[in-house]
């Protein structure tokens, strides 16, 4: 027991004696007493329902949260009496601009309201009638391996991340939480997809597995962020509208349409946590540019192996024949282009446009931009 | 009745239709965005219309000259016979198919194309897609007048 109570309760007489009043009807009632804020608050917008928005009020809001979070160090919730006693848990973060992001709790909200199901809401049944060509089924199979290893660190990352904030950070923790289900949910959709081409699972992919590590070993919650959230599912959700696109049924596309929801809220979070950080830390552009250098380098060496590449070009060609086979290669490297020049949008929006010049991945866009300009496919 | 197409009529008809079906689009989740529709003729204006969706429901329809992209959130934009063809593949399938999906017509710009000022805005397109597919989806329980030829007729303001 890596914690032990101060206090032995079962051998404590003034707690036991205190205890057995209570029973006797001999009130204390001190707590009735206490010095909070009093408030009662209602929905701004009724159909909307009691948001976490509508909270956000003097003390008990987060628009007031000082930076350096001292006094709560606690499970307490925010506003509440902090009396003597409380214990130390020791939270790895308690400064705000390390985890907050704006819309943090307009993030969560949404999250909550569109949850889905992946036994009941994703038409198996229909997919069970499909059959699909076995070069196809095999390529999708290898795709589907790929996603549920990956979805499976995005589950871990968040979960192991919620327990080591501050419990000021409320709206963050929540927003994990919702992030937690999510993932999960992924990994269990692309599971239950792949154990249902007749293919079953297919290979695991070791440079894919390195990136995941790095993130899960993030020395930091903003640089864990950069990772996985901003950088991570930013590529991963034009990955998951590609393979909408390349879908080879309406109901596998139905399936990657209700996970691209997840995923953009993911990105949405970490992009405006950026924003957050670029406009209140902005010393810290540096230490992002070094960050970044790492996670690129993972981006490409996870999201760019031939694991995850040569499923795409042989989904995207439709086949295994020469003439498939070049038509996918040219559909992946467009994929590929607009993956990483998304990624450099947002980062132009975040207030990083400098990132183009010291990027690796942004030449490997240009490398991807000249041989499709070669091969006549872009002008 | 019948509706043409493109119309501001079409549209609060898909509003009204996404009101009457309130319980299924509250399962699917909250849809906070405001973007545009632009229908793209050979000859003449193109026709344009802004959608605001908030909570659960389409909350306004209104049809516009034109689009301040730092203003919404996207715009999707494409020419008249791909937008007759989308909808009458919806019409077809009562919903549409792998095709016609918006984010396949809409992914490498082929079919159609997203435009935007913020790609954390445009994200919304993805963040509600399901929503929104459905949106449109209601079009498979409208009768449409369609243009008699799609590449010559002159859309109305």
């Amino acid at each position: 027991m890596a914690y032990l109570s101060t206090t032995d309760f079962f051998e404590d007489q003034n707690f036991f004696d205190r205890w057995r009043r209570n029973l006797k009807g001999d009130l204390d009632l001190s707590w009735m007493h206490t010095k909070t804020e009093k408030l009662a608050a209602t929905p701004e917008n009724p159909r909307r329902g009691l948001t976490l928005r509508d909270l956000d009020k003097n003390g008990y809001g987060f628009s007031e949260m000082p930076e350096f979070v001292r006094d709560n160090r606690s499970f307490a919730p925010r506003g509440a009496e902090l009396p003597d006693g409380l214990p130390d848990v020791q939270a790895a973060v308690s400064q705000k601009g390390e985890v907050w992001a704006y819309n943090t709790e307009g993030y969560y909200e949404e999250a909550m309201t569109r949850q889905w199901n992946a036994t009941l809401d994703v038409p198996w049944a229909e997919m069970a009638k499909a059959e699909l060509p076995d070069e196809i089924a095999r390529a999708y199979a290898q795709l589907l391996t790929f996603l549920t290893e990956v979805e499976m660190i995005a589950t871990d990352v968040p979960a192991e991340w919620m327990g080591k904030l501050n419990n000021n950070f409320m709206e963050v923790k929540n927003f994990m939480a919702t992030q937690v289900m999510d993932e999960a949910r992924h990994a269990e959709v692309f599971r239950k997809r792949a154990l249902t081409t007749g293919c079953g699972l297919m290979k695991a992919s070791p440079y894919n597995e390195m990136s995941l590590k790095q993130i899960r070993d993030a020395d930091s919650f903003a640089e864990m962020s950069l990772a996985l959230h901003l950088v991570g599912e930013g590529v991963v959700l034009t990955l998951f509208r590609f393979s909408e696109y390349i879908a080879p049924t309406d109901a596998d596309k139905k399936m990657f349409r209700l996970i691209m929801q997840d995923e953009a809220r993911h990105v949405g979070y970490g992009v405006q946590h950026l924003k957050w950080v670029m406009r209140h830390f902005p010393e810290k552009r540096e230490v992002i540019h070094k960050h970044l250098d790492e996670t690129e380098n993972m981006v490409f060496g996870g999201g760019y192996a031939l694991e995850v590449t040569e499923p795409f070009i042989i989904l995207a060609g439709k086949g295994l024949k020469k003439e498939n086979i070049e038509q996918g290669a040219k559909i992946t490297a467009l994929f590929q282009m607009k993956q990483i020049e998304e990624y450099f949008e947002r980062l132009d929006k975040c207030g990083l446009s400098e990132r183009r010049k010291r990027s690796k991945l942004h030449n490997a866009l240009e490398f991807t931009r000249a041989a499709l300009q070669e091969a006549g496919v872009l002008a | 009745m019948s509706v043409a197409f493109p119309s501001l009529a079409f549209f609060q008809a898909l509003q009204t239709l996404m009101r009457q079906e309130e319980l299924r689009f509250r399962r699917l989740g909250f849809v906070d965005t405001t973007f545009g529709v632009e229908v793209l003729a050979s000859h003449g204006a193109p026709w344009r219309c802004l959608l605001t969706f908030e909570v659960f429901e389409c909350r306004e329809v209104a049809e516009v000259a034109s689009f301040d992209l730092t203003e919404i959130d996207f715009v999707l934009t494409g020419d008249l016979a791909t937008w007759v063809e989308t909808m009458q593949n919806i019409k077809q399938h009562g919903g549409a198919d792998a095709a016609h999906s918006l984010n396949t017509l809409t992914h490498f710009g082929e079919r159609m194309r997203v435009l935007y000022d913020d790609p954390d805005n445009r994200d919304k397109l993805f963040r509600f897609q399901e929503s929104l597919q459905q949106f449109f989806d209601l079009a498979g329980r409208l009768d449409i007048d369609f243009p008699a030829t799609t590449t010559t007729v002159q859309l109305s303001a």
